[in-house]
């Protein structure tokens, strides 16, 4: 099982201790490389979607749930959420030269064609969702290889839209 | 049965149709309770489990998929008003609240609409007519020129010579437009044309009409907003202002009352000036006169909303007014019933816009399921909410999914309080702006009060984000969450399993915990 928080690059992967009063961690890999664990006892908490968190020896109550791969978490009055994924499984982003929808919703406007070529930071179509628009800009300088979709479609969150090769 | 307060009522109504949905419908139709009357909920597929649907004595089907065939058809809503004989009509705010030809036809169809005339909502929403009669009245308005231009007309070589007499930075405003949509400014000629189309659409996709307006955008300004509330019988009051200058694109996040920036002087002026813009229109029941506040004590007429607004809680936390009671009572034709020397002002109220969106990916729309929701309580703290915990947030509608309102004797500690509540704010599965609430609540531009309209889009986002959080000690909850299974999926019962007898909900199981 590996681990990433919120949109880091970073993967993780944890031993878990069980001891009297709960759970710690033993070892704890960023990236493969080995790095000094934090210093937490988590036990449960009689409520549920509750947790006992001793940090650094100091006890707080911390919220989690889990959604679909992610464990959310409320801790110290901030929200975070974690993935995990399953050993080996690809990246988040599988291919840096291809930009997904962010959210769900429809394509008012494509404002590049293929062919043409970007700088970063262009606009490169126009998103509506939630009744508002929101402009989706090019990550990086280069050439539009790819347009999937055209004006007045539905995408889906996380839908290839544009592909640019360098 | 009519409720006792309305039996000296010219023009009485005992069942309220609320024709909108999430916290204002949930506001409304727990006030209708509160008065003793029924309430009504609409809903459309996408809210056949929602919140307002539940708190509703009865709920009614508005079949389509768009919001046009939903929502927005003021036909199907009077329909469905006389089919289960509701007698008054309530809009709420965005959707049918600013439609004069809808509270023409509610009143037609012989139901009470709780609102302004229709003549009032049309001079005052179209934003020509309105700043032309704020002229007449006296009443200061944004320096400018005044240009509408039609929708499918040759519109680019007429808009650009206008723009250019006003003079950049200006501000496109969909005539029709309000709450941020249809609404771009524009800093350069070159931008004008794409900001055009683009306030133009937004516009027509939101309230159906795809008109534009155009005038010069005043920096440095705050904006500043009067509630008005006038009666059939020509009474006309004030219930001071509110402070709204923390926007973000036009979309209002933070709103408070009083303004750290008005003066009684400024107040008395200002107070003045929106009763007189209300009177002018022959104004009925709640509504809100925008200003914008320069740093010299100047202020200038911005445009009026004829509907209840989405920030009246401050003004109710302060004045100790119940405005959807007052705006029952004055469409039932009763008086007022206060005087402008009665309009107290009480400690300080602040309320934060709880959105589903993402403040780490330039506050994209979040979607998911809310699978905890626990919003905070206590003393002076108030939840306006139209989600529960385990609703599935969508993209069907406006991303706000709730109003945080905190009430302190000062300032400094309603701050203090809306952090602190804030930070007990438990919103998890969806992505929200708690966290970014927070940052702002404790930046030093907002506790010192001197934050103007310009303050979010202008300042660096680093300044709003906080320290990073350790990822190794998030990755060790979560994996030890994993491990010691602390799912949602308990929580989902409403009772845990007794274990002793091994069912949920078992009558003798308190009896069994209260004698062991």
């Amino acid at each position: 099982m590996e681990w990433s928080v919120a949109d880091g690059a970073s993967r993780y992967r944890a031993t878990l201790e069980e001891q009297e009063g709960g759970v710690s961690i033993s070892t704890l890999t960023r990236d493969g490389l080995e790095i000094a664990p934090p210093d937490v006892l988590v036990s449960t908490d009689d409520k549920a979607g509750r947790l006992l968190v001793e940090l650094d020896g100091r006890p707080r109550l911390v919220h989690a749930a889990k959604s679909g791969d992610s464990w959310w978490i409320h801790l110290d009055g901030h929200s975070h959420v974690v993935h995990f994924h399953e050993q080996g499984s690809a990246g988040l982003s599988t291919n840096a030269g291809s930009l997904t929808a962010p959210m769900p919703g429809t394509i008012l406007e494509m404002l590049v064609k293929q062919g043409q070529r970007v700088r970063e930071g262009q606009a490169l179509l126009v998103m509506e969702a939630m009744k508002m628009e929101h402009r989706i800009q090019a990550p990086k300088a280069g050439e539009v290889t790819k347009v999937h979709y055209e004006q007045g479609q539905r995408v889906d969150m996380g839908s290839v839209l544009i592909e640019i090769g360098d | 049965m009519l409720p006792e307060w309305m039996s000296e009522s010219p023009r009485p109504f005992a069942r309220v149709l609320v024709a909108n949905r999430g916290e204002i419908a949930v506001r409304v139709l727990q006030a209708a309770r509160e008065a003793g009357m029924g309430g009504v909920a609409v809903f459309s597929d996408a809210d056949a489990n929602s919140l307002h649907v539940e708190v509703a004595d009865e709920a009614v089907h508005l079949s389509g998929d768009t919001l046009d065939q939903t929502y927005l058809d003021g036909d199907a809503i009077i329909e469905a008003a006389r089919g289960c004989g509701a007698d008054a009509i309530h809009p709420g705010y965005g959707f049918l609240s600013e439609r004069a030809d809808f509270a023409r036809a509610v009143e037609a169809a012989g139901l009470v609409w709780i609102g302004p005339p229709g003549e009032a909502i049309e001079t005052m929403g179209d934003k020509v007519s309105a700043r032309l009669l704020m002229i007449d009245s006296g009443v200061p308005v944004i320096p400018g020129e005044e240009l509408a231009v039609e929708e499918d007309a040759d519109h680019l070589g007429v808009l650009a010579s206008a723009a250019a007499r006003v003079g950049y930075p200006l501000l496109l405003k969909a005539s029709a437009g309000g709450g941020g949509k249809g609404m771009r400014s524009v800093s350069e000629p070159r931008a004008l044309r794409t900001e055009y189309e683009a306030a133009s659409r937004e516009a027509s996709a939101a309230f159906g009409v795809g008109t534009i307006y155009i005038e010069r955008l005043l920096t440095g300004a705050r904006h500043v907003e009067i509630q008005v509330m006038c009666d059939q019988h020509g009474g006309a009051i004030h219930l001071n202002e509110r402070d709204c200058s923390i926007q973000r694109r036009y979309q209002k996040v933070i709103e408070e009352a009083p303004s750290p920036a008005v003066s009684p002087e400024i107040r008395l002026a200002m107070g003045e000036a929106a009763v007189t813009a209300a009177r002018s229109v022959g104004y009925v029941g709640a509504g809100t006169v925008e200003f914008l506040l320069s740093g010299n004590g100047q202020f200038h007429f911005l445009e009026m909303n004829t509907r209840l607004q989405v920030e009246h809680p401050v003004t109710e936390m302060t004045t100790g007014i119940d405005m959807v009671q007052k705006q029952f009572e004055i469409a039932a034709g009763l008086p007022l019933g206060i005087d402008q020397t009665e309009v107290k002002q009480s400690g300080h109220a602040i309320e934060a816009r709880i959105y589903a969106e993402d403040p780490g990916r330039g506050f994209l729309p979040s979607i998911g399921r809310l699978v905890t929701w626990q919003a905070p309580v206590g003393p002076g703290i108030r939840v306006d909410s139209g989600v529960r915990q385990g609703d599935e947030v969508t993209i069907d509608f406006d991303p706000m999914l709730a109003k945080l309102i905190v009430h302190a004797p000062d300032r400094h500690a309603a701050i203090r309080r809306l952090d602190t509540a804030l930070a007990d704010f438990v919103a998890l599965g969806v992505q929200t702006n708690i966290g970014f609430l927070r940052r702002l609540a404790t930046h030093h531009s907002f506790q010192s009060g001197s934050a103007d309209t310009g303050f979010l889009d202008q300042t660096p986002t680093e300044e709003l984000s906080g320290p990073e959080p350790d990822e190794g000690t998030l990755i060790a909850i979560a994996a030890a969450a994993q491990r010691l299974g602390v799912d949602r999926s308990r929580a989902d019962f409403t009772e845990a399993v007794d274990e002793y007898t091994g069912h949920a909900g078992d009558p003798f199981r308190t009896l069994r915990r209260t004698f062991p």
